[in-house]
């Protein structure tokens, strides 16, 4: 019995002690394992844990107009942080909040305060101190462990209204940024960036603007209350970008439009560089820095629309400031010549569809040329002509002058001119174009939209005998187009002279705008908001504004040595000649005093 | 005393080993090298005073108190749930002021103490009812510890106490019963009897999620093994620890710290000296030529080597991720009172029974 007994201890005891060594041997395995066979990897994720990196932001680059004015740059602002490496004490809270007493409180300051060592992340408490903050905080420092001020940098634009559509603006990136610049920023990581261009100039040249991050690398530890900074790689700053824009003459026809709705934009026909491309009315750049959602949404909703950019988006009808471009293409394909005359008596009737069409003047111009249609705009002369049109020709037409493509690379958001063929007929009302419709677009109604940046384009090309590049504000990618080869020297100077008519002859219908001796030439228009048969009719809708007619005005100078081409709109203005002709000869005048 | 070559060897390798875990304990806190020496002065005088204090003592006067023993520490237990204080969602410890207990600890102790009277009483004879009656013990009382709750410390009470009853000849019928029984029940114990906590610790071996914080824990400590690589980055080098990425690198995973340390030939070191005490220990009896009618000692004095080796192992498996966490110490290394005391408690256990290694 007890042998028995003692061979079973011995037994067991041999049983466990075999297990004990196994167990071992299998720790000595893994341990082998972990140490030799995954030591490197397993101390490259240790480094992981202990170096890391933050980026630091990059200052953006300067924008500034041809005349040398900055219009936009960062500045840089300080901002009060939590410093998450000094754990701020619940005495520094109390200073702090003592310190500002209106613009911190104290129980949100805790709440921060928590939040940030909570989740390691150092929060700011105020954003852009002032001076005089700034110089209190300091002044108290040593009193206030755990908190640091951080230098950062703002967006800061010139304050006129006047560039706030050209430059755009800044804003948080989100999802529609992201896919806007990834196709058209190499490599674009979409994390890197807070805030990126929303719209003008901004955006366009976000990759060129924006420069590039620098690095803090620092080791930290995993409670994150220690940090040292191991190596830093300063940021670039962002290109500085030279933009076409005039700023004295941006400023002058921003003011001039005098809080009426509208546009007016210059092209310099030197290079087809824009000077002047102003929307009315506009806001401060500044204005949407530090906005709040409910006072976007009232912008939004302002029935001026004053975030719209009328310049390169807005559509309306050129009306007879079509007809110096239509005459190009009449004379370009042979339906008339400079002898043609018809008697004009204030109407247009057109036979085959037994339709009769109102003129602007009572009575007509009487006997009526080519010339005369243009300087005294007699629509019959040009609804006559009208009728003439070869469908094919005229859609090519429109489309070797621009009609429904993009105008200009650096304009954002960018609107065409649509391109009115069978296609967009059938797009937009199930019908092709037929014999009617040439009699609207004739004298640029109907279907015919335009953007004051088109028709300032359009003005360059006949102030420039066809010959035309697509206009920009920064770079230039356009070459040399041609609209009319069929037109001889003799053409484009009786062009030429009918619209200095419009100026300068008594009959003209910018005589009014008095031009002196700035050399204009040029063509005005009214254009009908609303569809109206005649004079009585058209004094019922004057009472609501909104319906008056848009007045247009396109025209260049010095007409000897065309310079600049320019294009004012004025929304429910009434007169091309009376008050878009007067704005285009004050700003073409400040521009060509500079020279 | 008696010096041969094999005392020596066991003697050797327990104070290498007792260092090496007081040098660790430093270079986690590494505050200074005073604290360091006091550290390793009340290390060894707890150890060699329990030691030499159970050494003095009867071996049976102390199995005489058994019962007593074993009922006082049941009632600790069940008290730290009255006056303990909470860590981690689970009571554990008693507060002395100076020090505070895990009376969860001594069970395995106590329990050994008891089962060596009662089956004296019956003079080792086995029947079925007094095998049945001492699993029941067992079982009922790791329930205080599991509900505190502590499902490591009350699962190693049991393994341990199933080790001693096994040590003691209880039919190995039963064992195999038990596994077979432990293997069909575990879904069912797992589905309804484990906290959350409980779960997530268990869960978290299993799957391959990186982000859940336990297995976070484990991938820390691997990588403050893997780090140490062949030679390991040198003594007070480990910068999982100077980085505090290594959660409890003073307690349950201080051997991660060693092991960057180190290295794995620290590893291998620690482990043979390991594999000496406990295996020349173990074998000391197996020579012994005169084996006593009263194999009690030798029971006891196996049992404690045995817990002492299997801790050490256990500790070592968690921390290098083959195991769950479940929090066990390991002796001589983690800086607790509880287990300092225990581990030196069965040291001086392991020297009376042997006749201080005669």
């Amino acid at each position: 019995m007890k042998e028995s007994k003692i061979q079973t201890y011995r037994f067991r005891t041999n049983l466990l002690l075999i297990l004990f060594l196994s167990i071992l041997v299998l720790v000595l395995g893994r341990f082998f394992y972990l140490q030799i066979i995954q030591g490197e990897d397993l101390k490259e994720l240790r480094e992981q844990n202990i170096n890391a990196f933050e980026y630091i932001y990059p200052k953006r680059g300067r924008i500034l107009s041809r005349d040398g004015v900055v219009l936009a740059e960062d500045r840089k602002i300080f901002s009060l942080a939590i410093d998450i490496e000094q754990k701020p004490s619940e005495e520094s809270i109390k200073i702090l909040s003592e310190l500002f007493p209106e613009k911190i409180n104290l129980i949100d300051l805790k709440e921060k305060v928590s939040n940030s060592l909570r989740y390691r992340r150092s929060e700011i408490i105020l954003e852009k101190i002032a001076q005089e903050d700034l110089a209190k905080y300091l002044v108290r420092g040593s009193d206030l462990r755990g908190f640091s001020v951080i230098e950062g940098y703002e967006r800061e634009y010139n304050a006129h209204p006047s560039i706030f559509h050209v430059l755009g603006h800044m804003g948080y990136i989100n999802s529609t940024d992201t896919t806007y610049f990834s196709p058209r920023i190499e490599n674009y990581d979409a994390k890197l960036w807070r805030k990126v261009g929303k719209s003008g100039i901004e955006r366009v040249y976000e990759k060129q603007l924006q420069g590039e991050h620098g690095k803090k690398y620092f080791q930290r530890n995993a409670r994150g209350d220690r940090r040292v900074t191991t190596d830093v790689s300063p940021f670039q700053e962002g290109e500085e970008l030279f933009i076409s824009i005039d700023y004295q003459a941006q400023k002058l026809a921003y003011e001039l439009m005098d809080e009426r709705r509208g546009s007016v934009v210059v092209i310099d026909l030197n290079d087809f560089s824009i000077p002047v491309a102003i929307s009315t009315p506009s806001i401060s750049a500044n204005d949407l820095r530090d906005i709040s959602s409910a006072q976007y949404q009232d912008l939004l909703n302002d029935p001026s629309r004053p975030l719209f950019n009328r310049a390169f988006m807005g559509l309306y009808p050129p009306a007879s400031t079509i007809k110096p471009l239509l005459t190009v293409f009449a004379l370009n394909n042979g339906y008339t010549d400079w002898d043609e005359t018809i008697f004009d008596d204030g109407f247009f009737r057109f036979e085959e569809e037994e339709r009769v069409f109102n003129a602007w003047r009572e009575g007509g111009h009487g006997l009526t040329d080519l010339k005369k249609a243009l300087v005294e705009s007699s629509n019959p002369f040009f609804m006559n002509l009208s009728i003439r049109y070869e469908k094919d020709l005229f859609v090519e037409f429109l489309k070797s002058s621009s009609f429904g493509s993009k105008l200009c690379e650096d304009c954002y958001p960018h609107q065409f001119s649509p391109l009115i063929d069978d296609n967009w007929k059938y797009k937009n009302f199930g019908k092709e174009l037929y014999k009617g419709d040439f009699i609207n677009l004739g004298v640029g109604q109907g279907y015919m939209l335009t953007t004051p940046l088109h028709l300032s384009l359009i003005s360059g090309i006949l102030a420039n005998k066809g010959n035309y590049q697509l206009p920009f504000m920064v770079t230039k990618k356009s070459n040399t187009l041609n609209l009319a080869e069929n037109l001889t020297e003799d053409d484009w100077s009786k062009l030429n002279d009918s619209l200095i008519d419009v100026i300068y002859s008594p009959n003209g219908t910018g005589y009014r705008i008095n031009a002196g001796d700035l050399m204009l030439a040029g063509k005005s228009g009214t254009a009908q908001v609303v569809d109206i048969n005649s004079r009585e009719e058209y004094d019922d809708v004057r009472s609501n504004e909104l319906l008056r007619d848009h007045a247009i005005f396109i025209g260049y100078a010095p007409y000897d040595k065309p310079r600049y081409s320019i294009a004012v709109i004025v929304e429910n203005g009434e007169s091309g000649g009376r008050v878009a002709g007067p704005i285009a000869k004050k700003v073409l005048e400040e521009l060509l005093d500079d020279i | 005393m008696i010096f041969n070559l094999r005392n020596t060897i066991i003697l050797f390798s327990l104070v290498a080993i007792i260092l090496m875990g007081s040098l660790t304990i430093y270079s986690v806190t590494s505050i200074d090298v005073n604290y360091f020496l006091r550290f390793l002065l009340i290390n060894i005088i707890v150890i060699l005073a329990v030691a030499l204090i159970f050494n003095q003592i009867n071996l049976n006067r102390i199995l005489s108190f058994g019962w007593i023993l074993f009922i006082g520490n049941i009632l600790l237990v069940l008290s730290v749930e009255i006056f303990g204080n909470e860590i981690n969602g689970s009571k554990r410890w008693l507060d002395f002021g100076f020090l505070s207990l895990q009376p969860s600890e001594f069970m395995k102790i106590t329990f050994a103490l008891f089962v060596i009277q009662y089956l004296r009483f019956y003079s080792f004879q086995f029947t079925r009812f007094r095998t049945l009656f001492l699993l029941a013990v067992l079982f009922l009382s790791a329930l205080p510890i599991i509900i505190q709750p502590d499902l490591g410390t009350g699962l190693v009470y049991i393994l341990m106490g199933l080790m001693f009853l096994f040590i003691c000849g209880v039919n190995r019928i039963y064992f195999i019963g038990m596994a077979v029984f432990a293997v069909l029940l575990s879904p069912i114990i797992y589905s309804f009897g484990l906290t959350s906590y409980q779960k997530g610790r268990i869960t978290s071996w299993f799957s391959s999620d990186q982000n859940l914080s336990e297995k976070w824990n484990i991938l820390q400590s691997e990588i403050s093994i893997g780090s140490g690589g062949l030679a390991g980055e040198g003594f007070l080098n480990s910068k999982q620890n100077e980085f505090n990425f290594l959660p409890e690198a003073d307690t349950d995973f201080i051997f991660s710290i060693y092991a960057e340390q180190f290295g794995f030939i620290g590893v291998l070191l620690i482990l043979i000296m390991l594999a000496c005490f406990i295996g020349l220990t173990t074998l000391l009896s197996m020579t012994e030529k005169r084996l006593t009618s009263d194999l009690s000692p030798y029971y006891i004095g196996t049992y404690c080597t045995l817990v002492i080796g299997f801790s050490f192992l256990l500790n070592i498996l968690m921390v290098s991720g083959m195991i769950p966490v479940v929090g066990l110490p390991l002796p001589f290394f983690t800086k607790g009172g509880s287990s300092l005391l225990c581990f030196s408690i069965m040291l001086g256990l392991i020297f009376t029974s042997r006749g201080f290694l005669r």
